[in-house]
């Protein structure tokens, strides 16, 4: 039915290498292949987010692309973001503005804020609303997330300051 | 260390959730991430057609397909001896009320179709492979046959004396009737100075939480013991549900929903694949996954709200509404046991809303039709009679020639007359409707773009302003269904004076285990960090309903505190037994029991714990070992008896909100734009403000949707056109305009900590009151808004339309 590939990722900073289905999704490879359940499925048609991961340094949703694509890529997952058990400025800037509920759309959100704040690091109001705008949410109304990427974004230019 | 409490209150403080680390770091884990030793997956054929006679099945060349384990069809079903058509839900019985009222007509539905298709997406049969890709492959290779049935669509189509039937053993199309009413309101309409007749629609859309819906079941064969994980809100109902769906005896099923990716109602029915993949499970001995997709997910998940209203008002000159009558008729799709039919009885109950009207008669019919079936979206039925009440005093103030808000807070139930019985029964606990209506206006600026309105008009702009009063009313209980009006929890301090508490509902995002915590260390003075909560499992929590109607703040806060100072007698009377001092002369400290009169006598909550457990020598007959209580709170503001005339108090609290919007309308395009959005709102005492605030937004942004862009709409054929994210739009931040929001706190009278429901009254509000706007901006043009979504191609026809009469 399929062919199978041999393919090499790096995803959040380790090497993997699987023999995988050429059709098999990436979502499906980073969920059942490495294991990293965090990044979620939630439509399955590139609309919702929810399987939002960086690619290479762009944000990517996994569920529409294979994981042969992937190939000799690096890939960092929701997993990847806290260093030594340290939340991300991101992560702890969703907790304090209480910018998610049942956290489903988290891991994706997240990601596309981080990606956000890769090329912009002063996003205005409407840039970040743009920014997050592939990302679906039902149940925040988006406003706390709006104000914890503002917020985030603060904490990692005064970072980037002392450093 | 003194009497004085030196414990800081938590309740009432904006505290950061405990449950988002976990969420945040990715190791929170849903049901779609359950894994086990075995697993196979499940795919499902869903019907292509709205109505048609299954001629065959063939599943051959499907289980031929390497890789492909079993399959099922409906025809196949019958050989299976044990198992039972899906058990009605939520009322258990064709007659809830005991009183002929209403009346409901029950059809034998399985898990998998097994005479006729009647929604596109109803379930005909499923295969069960190695993993997904191939269990989707084998689909593909199912052959079939049908016969094409005309299609039942349209609401007025299902009424129609030569419609066809979805079920040949009914007379009709009707599944439901209901009939409510109070005071004389043909007297009301002979007194009248005024009366206003009027059609009004709400359209159909749904909750589309992010998560969609999964079931991976085990069944262990040796133990006859049936695992099943589940996207749902009311665990425990399910486990019965199941249990009396496969009827193989000494079948112990358990449901575990832990972790919900949002709910909002959907996760609060019976679906026939909480059979089918338990049933797969029990036939392959093996453990069996299926995860929604999204496309099935639009026809295979509940729909909510479509409903047609003929509704008639009597009115003085002066805005006074003597009496309202209201014809209700609600598109129901299929007649399976998903729910919807408890909340078009709702609707029937609250299209008085917030208002004095003594004369009120309702009649609710439900009409089955070839779409998917109803069941529950915040705001349910609710949602619907707002709408129609709050457009309903806008046209009756356009025809007296009055300011809407005047007409509104002429008739408002006043904050003397709480609490207050509505003229169908339900007991309204508090309120201060024109406070906050006032409140509103000032914070939206009324009368300042009242005075610019005309200005802007002769520029050439559609400006227009719309209010609305929404009464939400939460936590509902009725009698013959599985909404049985009580809230359970077990509480548990352990040896080492840690406490973990079992509640019976289950937590789809709203926070439960944050809440609990809060109101636990508040009563029992332990940590914040010290309190566990185990929600979603029908095993280790005492049994309840399950979470919907937002009844979590109402019933289940006050059961959780209420446990606690049980709970907290007991510790006391251990500490008694340890100091020798009489238990009422005690008090918690922190971390302690001390004497009020002599804070040297003292006792720490880990000794007494320990000794509770461990050292029961030293504790008298009578005083029970271990410091475990399990607490049963009954809802004290509900009515379990339906008076002859269908009055009967369903639910316990009332929480309002009054909104204000201004919009733009672009008489070019239809398009339109939100220049203000204010919300005044009352859930009663905050427990948490972060999390009610959350709420407030999220159902706001649900209302958003209903209003202006969610629908699900069909073809004449009954072949649904949103099948996906691409073609069912939910608001993105792009499409949320900015907020003014803020509170009134009139307590609950009837629970100890004053809470009210916190997460539907927003998305009540957004389609009356922006409907009520688009009007007020199209006046000048005479035109009249009586549906929902304000989309800009309904917008454009009416523009388009009214200029061709003008």
């Amino acid at each position: 039915m399929s062919t199978k590939r041999r393919i090499k990722v790096r995803v959040n900073g380790q090497s993997y290498e699987h023999e995988v289905e050429s059709r098999l999704l990436l979502v499906d490879y980073l969920r059942d292949v490495v294991g990293l359940k965090g990044t979620h499925f939630g439509c399955d048609t590139t609309s919702c987010g929810a399987c939002t991961v960086i690619v290479d340094g762009r944000s990517a949703k996994s569920c529409t692309r294979f994981a042969v694509q992937a190939d000799g890529k690096e890939i960092l997952t929701i997993e990847g973001l806290a260093r030594d058990g340290e939340l991300h400025p991101i992560q702890e800037a969703f907790w304090t503005h209480h910018a998610l509920q049942c956290g489903f759309c988290t891991s994706g959100m997240v990601m596309a804020a981080y990606f956000l704040l890769l090329r912009n690091s002063n996003p205005s109001e409407a840039e970040i609303k743009h920014g997050i705008a592939g990302n679906l949410c039902r149940c925040t109304g988006y406003l706390p997330i709006v104000e914890a990427v503002t917020s985030a974004a603060q904490k990692l230019r005064s970072i980037k300051a002392a450093s | 260390m003194s009497g004085e409490s030196t414990h800081n209150k938590l309740v009432g403080s904006a505290i950061r959730r405990k449950e988002d680390p976990d969420i945040l770091l990715g190791e929170a884990r849903y049901t779609q991430d359950v894994t086990l030793p075995g697993m196979l997956h499940a795919a499902i054929l869903r019907s292509p057609y709205a109505h048609a006679r299954i001629r065959s099945i063939n599943l051959d060349r499907a289980l031929a397909l390497p890789g492909v384990v079993a399959g099922l069809t409906g025809a196949q079903l019958k050989e299976i001896s044990y198992l039972q058509p899906l058990a009605p839900f939520p009322f258990q019985s064709r007659d809830p009320f005991q009183k002929g009222n209403p009346t409901i007509k029950f059809f034998d539905h399985y898990c998998l179709a097994t005479d006729k298709a009647r929604f596109v997406g109803e379930p005909l049969a499923a295969v069960v492979a190695a993993d997904r890709y191939i269990a989707e492959d084998a689909l593909e290779l199912i052959d079939t046959e049908f016969d094409e049935l005309p299609a039942v669509v349209g609401t007025e189509a299902a009424l129609a004396p030569n419609a066809p039937r979805l079920y040949e053993e009914w007379d009709d199309n009707i599944m439901l009737t209901f009939r409510v009413s109070g005071g004389d309101v043909e007297r009301a309409f002979r007194e009248a100075d005024v009366t206003v007749k009027e059609e009004i629609r709400s359209g159909r859309f749904t909750g589309t939480p992010i998560e969609t819906r999964a079931v991976v079941a085990n069944y262990e064969a040796n133990s006859k013991t049936l695992t099943v994980w589940d996207t749902t809100q009311i665990a425990h109902p399910i486990s019965t549900l199941i249990e009396n769906t496969i009827a193989l005896p000494q079948l112990k099923v358990r449901v575990l929903a832990p972790r919900i990716g949002g709910g909002y109602g959907q996760k609060w029915s019976f679906y026939a694949e909480e059979v089918l993949i338990p049933l797969l499970s029990i036939l392959t001995r093996r453990p069996v996954k299926w995860v929604e997709t999204r496309c099935e997910h639009m026809v295979g998940t509940i729909h909510a709200r479509e409903q047609i209203h003929g509704i008639e008002a009597a009115v003085r000159k002066d805005g006074t509404i003597l009496g309202i009558k209201d014809r209700i008729v609600a598109n129901i799709g299929a007649a399976y046991p998903t729910g919807g039919l408890a909340s078009i009885v709702t609707t029937g109950m609250f299209v008085p809303g917030a208002y004095k009207i003594e004369n009120y008669a309702g009649e609710v019919i439900g009409v089955v039709t070839n779409k998917t079936p109803f069941g529950a979206h915040r705001g349910f039925g609710k949602s619907e009679a707002c709408f129609v009440i709050e457009r309903l005093v806008d046209i009756i103030a356009e025809k007296l020639g009055l300011d809407p808000p005047e007409v509104r807070k002429r008739n408002f139930i006043p904050p003397e007359d709480f609490p207050y019985v509505s003229v169908t029964g339900p007991r309204y606990d508090s309120g201060q409707y024109a406070r906050a209506l006032t409140r509103a206006m000032e914070l939206a600026d009324y009368s300042g773009w009242r005075e610019q309105q005309g200005r802007l008009r002769r520029e050439g702009r559609a400006i227009g302003i719309g209010t609305c009063l929404v009464v939400e009313p939460s936590s509902s209980t009725r009698m013959g269904s599985y909404n049985a009006g009580y809230y359970s929890v077990r509480m548990r301090m352990d040896p080492n004076g840690k406490v973990a508490v079992f509640p019976s509902g289950s937590d789809e995002g709203q926070g439960h285990a944050t809440s609990i915590s809060q109101l636990v260390a508040d009563e029992l003075h332990v940590p914040f960090g010290d309190i566990s909560v185990v929600e979603g499992d029908s095993l280790a929590c005492p049994y309840g309903s399950g979470s919907y109607s937002s009844r979590f703040s109402v019933v289940g806060t006050t059961a959780a505190t209420l446990a606690a100072r049980q709970l907290k007698e007991k510790i006391l009377n251990v500490a008694s037994v340890l100091l020798r001092v009489p238990a009422a002369s005690l008090e918690l400290g922190e971390g302690e029991i001390v004497a009020r009169d002599n804070p040297k006598q003292a006792v720490t909550l880990k000794d007494a714990a320990r000794a509770a457990y461990f050292s029961i020598f030293r504790l008298p007959e009578g005083l029970e070992p271990g410091l475990e209580i399990i607490f049963h709170y009954r809802d004290p503001n509900i009515e379990f008896h339906a008076d002859e005339r269908g009055r009967v108090a369903m639910f316990s609290s009332f929480p309002y909100d009054a909104e204000v919007a201004v919009v733009e309308v672009d008489i070019e395009s239809g398009s339109l734009k939100i220049l203000k959005f204010v919300s005044v709102h009352d859930c009663g005492n905050m427990l948490n403000p972060l999390i009610v605030r959350g709420q407030h937004l999220g159902a706001l942004a649900h209302g958003f949707g209903g209003a202006l862009y969610e629908e699900l709409p069909y073809d004449e054929n009954g072949q649904p056109l949103a099948t996906s994210f691409k073609d069912y739009f939910v608001p993105t931040a792009m499409e949320m305009p900015e907020l003014t929001l803020d509170h009134l706190v009139t307590p609950n009278p009837f629970t100890p900590g004053g809470f009210k429901g916190a997460g539907e009254t927003g998305t009540v509000g957004p389609p009356a009151v922006l409907a009520n706007a688009v009007e007020d901006a199209l006046r000048p043009m005479g035109i009249k808004i009586r549906q929902v979504p304000l989309s800009p191609t309904y917008l454009w026809s009416l523009i388009e339309q009214a200029k061709r009469c003008q």
